[in-house]
């Protein structure tokens, strides 16, 4: 963006106001940052290095990308001993699988310096050890595109796999169940493929007569032979048991079918994609702001904690510095979502597992933060829709203080109350207490985040690692379990409230005054101070903002946070266009959800409901 | 007006109320609507909070949920309807007994909403009988309990038969009641709103 035309012509007339304003924005150190897409301040990244060291002869191409994670397309023939040397081999390895894609890259116009493709694969790797990533491609031809299975390597990418076939039509060499994922059985076409129809309504008029209903639930029922499984016919011990997709334990379109000995689980097959409402479809239909609102929808229970890794993504490809105050304002909004989010875990879990009175108290907790400090500064419930590219909606109101600080008080004694009436009862411990137990190790293999790999045992938090949106601010403790077992999961749900009031109320304490929102171009919507109303280029920049929305800069990023169930990102790819050309929603539940066959197998029937209460997951965040 | 209490009108001082047996059977259904304990997406979680303490759909008679669809009598589809799940739902709705009702909730249920997408079903009326719509993203608990209200007044004055031997065997349902309708004046005399900027 030209700086000159942003300026208002001297010869105008300005008003005190807009004066005022524009004082304040020359006040701020990273106005209109002049930025290219591509990360070229990042240094060589270390592990590409690494790579070119160990594998000579393998033509590793690197991409630059806003996000910095050092990336390079890989032949997929050498595919997988490359992926298993830095999941396996590598010094400090990249022992976490963390995101697992396609892309349709036919239509897309600005590949510079990309190898031909018209499928891509990405694997985005996490290296604790390290605190880094990195992420390779893998570029494919429009004919009968494959590449070779990583479940070796890593147990976590048996859905992700499968997901790529479902959605891409990309076939995975060696999976042991390549089945769609989450499309049903009788659906034709891959709906990420950019010929596959969008919209709901293109299809016609939905028409179910019983029939075809009667066909359809024929196509769903479990065949145990399709899974290497015997029939229940010819092994009398063996029983299986269809839970779901509609049953009150399952926290909503779930379903999996038990095989049984007695009441001891032997085969455990979820069968997930009841509640696959096609996010990221929509991503590439909505504009860069209006595709906000998606966002809230995909963990449902955490608002605005959804809005935050989207748009710290669309900002870092704009370049969009955001200031203080509004950093500070998704932070407190983010902990008091953490918050509504472990109390409906807390309350419900509390109920899976018999215990009927907690939820009504911890239900009415929520019912306070929303009533109280929710909706009063956003005017929302669950899905407030809050956050903005560049900042948030609006200003917090007058008053806001006193109502957080109020329910900073309010809730601790509750909570206490609370460990009594559920963490030291001692049913809730005999139901709870060394079952499904998870070690670290594994829980880093199968991609587990958040409460779930720190109920593991390690003490890692992004807030912390990698301290976002100024946590870094903070004084906060990270709790962590010893065993990983679901009354590890639980406890540290707890905690992490208590720790989420300890940050909202220094984030209450240390709120600078400033601007709610960047002031930058691509902010959406612009802010109108200080030039928009004084010089018709900015008018047109503003007008065009609102109207069309924001053409982010070409280029690629995922940034993540640490959401209410762990760690989420968009990886989001832009066109130069005023929708995101791809975006992949890396979610916490879907590995959470993947690695339950490992933590029941072996325990009894009614162990299964503990252990998915103590997952803490959301279908929509599974299936997206 | 609409008649939520649906009780005849009777004098405190004598403890005898006149009905006709229909009426009471209709009077007697209205308030002991059992819920399905269905539940699809984000809907599900506000039509849970209804349940509890501050909002107390026991008020009206309909807290007791039922899990087997056998059970309840009006299934609350509360959320995104998947074409995965269609099926399902459709098998669902043909194991509640008659007299059976469905109330759709939030605006995918009600037209497939925000999500025009190809795996959602753009309305569940396309292949449930549906007799009260509830609007909202998700509807807050008083919403849905609203439509409770309205879903209650519309079983008090609909004709069933009272048994298989007696009198017409058909349902008479009566014409929906439009709350944009009810609401018209009162919305229209709405000038002032309060500013957003203070609490």
């Amino acid at each position: 963006m030209d700086d000159a035309v942003h300026k208002p012509a001297d010869d105008r007339p300005e008003s005190e106001d807009a004066r005022q304003a524009r004082d304040q924005v020359a006040a701020q150190p990273t106005q209109w940052p002049a930025r290219s897409a591509g990360g070229d301040e990042v240094p060589p990244p270390a592990v590409l290095g690494e790579l070119r060291e160990r594998f000579p002869d393998v033509p590793f191409v690197e991409q630059t990308t806003a996000d910095g994670i050092p990336t390079a397309w890989i032949p997929a023939e050498r595919s997988v001993e490359v992926l298993a040397y830095l999941g396996r081999e590598a010094a400090e390895p990249f022992a976490m699988l963390y995101d697992l894609g396609g892309v349709d890259e036919r239509e897309r116009l600005h590949r510079e310096g990309q190898p031909d493709a018209a499928f891509s694969v990405f694997y985005h790797l996490v290296s604790y050890g390290r605190n880094a990533d990195v992420r390779l491609k893998v570029a494919l031809p429009e004919a009968e595109p494959s590449v070779d299975s990583v479940a070796g390597v890593w147990p976590a990418a048996d859905w992700y796999e499968r997901e790529l076939w479902d959605m891409f039509g990309v076939g995975v060499g060696g999976h042991p169940h390549l089945h769609r994922l989450l499309m049903p059985p009788w659906w034709e076409g891959h709906p990420l493929r950019k010929e596959h129809p969008s919209r709901g309504t293109e299809y016609g008029p939905f028409d179910l007569p019983d029939q075809l209903a009667d066909e359809m639930q024929e196509q769903l029922r479990f065949k145990p032979e399709e899974w290497g499984l015997p029939r229940s016919e010819d092994d009398p011990t063996l029983m299986y048991l269809n839970i779901g997709p509609q049953h009150g334990a399952t926290h909503g379109p779930f379903r999996v079918i038990v095989g049984l000995r007695d009441e001891e689980i032997v085969h455990l097959i979820p069968d997930i994609g009841y509640h696959h409402r096609g996010s990221e479809k929509m991503a590439e239909r909505q504009s860069w702001h209006t595709y906000i609102p998606y966002t809230d929808r995909v963990d449902y229970l955490g608002g605005v904690t959804n809005n935050l890794p989207y748009v710290l993504t669309v900002e870092k490809l704009c370049g969009i510095e955001v200031p203080d105050r509004a950093q500070l304002i998704r932070v407190l909004l983010c902990e008091c979502y953490r918050i509504a989010s472990h109390l409906v875990f807390y309350g419900t879990y509390a109920q899976d597992i018999g215990a009927l009175s907690p939820v009504f108290y911890m239900f009415e907790d929520r019912e306070i933060l929303f009533d109280e400090v929710i909706e009063p500064i956003t005017g929302g419930r669950m899905h407030p829709n809050w956050f903005r590219i560049g900042g948030v909606a609006e200003d917090l109101p007058e008053g806001w203080k006193q109502r957080v600080l109020d329910f900073c008080d309010y809730l601790p004694p509750r909570l206490d109350e609370y460990d009594k009436l559920v963490m030291d009862n001692r049913i809730v411990k005999a139901r709870m207490v060394g079952v499904s137990p998870i070690s670290a190790d594994e829980a880093v293999a199968w991609g587990l985040t958040g409460p779930m790999l720190r109920a593991a045992g390690l003490p890692w938090d992004w807030r912390k690692q990698r301290p976002y949106s100024h946590y870094d601010w903070f004084d906060f403790d990270i709790p962590v379990g010893t065993t990983g077992d679901c009354y590890d999961r639980a406890a540290v749900h707890v905690e992490e409230m208590r720790q989420s009031l300890r940050i909202i109320r220094q984030v209450a304490d240390a709120m600078p005054d400033g601007p709610y929102k960047a002031f930058h171009p691509l902010a959406t919507p612009p802010m109108k101070e200080p030039h928009t109303m004084h010089d018709i280029e900015s008018l047109i920049t503003h007008f065009l903002g609102v109207t069309w929305g924001p053409v982010v800069p070409p280029g690629e990023a995922s940034i993540y946070t640490e959401g209410t169930k762990g760690q989420y990102s968009y990886y989001a790819i832009s066109d130069g266009s005023n929708s995101a050309y791809r975006v992949k929603i890396r979610t916490a539940s879907f590995p959470h959800l993947q690695v339950l066959p490992r933590l029941v197998t072996g325990y009894e029937i009614a162990d299964l409901v503990t252990v998915l209460g103590s997952i803490d997951f959301v279908m929509a965040d599974v299936d997206r | 007006m609409l008649d939520v209490q649906g009780m005849p009108p009777g004098d405190g001082d004598v403890p005898v109320v006149t009905s006709s047996l229909e009426r009471l059977v209709a009077w007697g259904r209205k308030n002991s609507l059992w819920p399905f304990g269905f539940g699809l997406s984000c809907c599900f979680v506000e039509m849970a909070t209804s349940l509890t303490a501050r909002y107390d759909i026991a008020r009206y008679g309909a807290e007791v949920l039922r899990i087997s669809p056998r059970e309840a009598d009006v299934m609350i589809v509360a959320g995104t309807v998947f074409k995965k799940m269609a099926p399902v739902v459709v098998q669902l709705h043909q194991q509640m007994m008659e007299p059976r009702w469905v109330i759709s909730m939030g605006s995918c249920a009600n037209s497939g909403g925000m999500f025009d997408t190809y795996s959602v079903v753009q309305g569940v009326d396309s292949f449930l009988p549906v007799d009260v719509y509830v609007q909202g993203c998700p509807p807050p608990p008083t919403s849905l309990m609203e439509g409770l209200l309205l879903l209650q007044a519309q079983v008090s004055i609909e004709k069933r038969p009272l048994s298989w031997v007696v009198g017409d065997q058909g349902v008479i349902k009566p014409r929906g009641i439009s709350l944009r309708d009810l609401r018209h004046d009162d919305v229209a005399a709405t000038d002032k709103l309060r500013p957003p900027d203070e609490l």
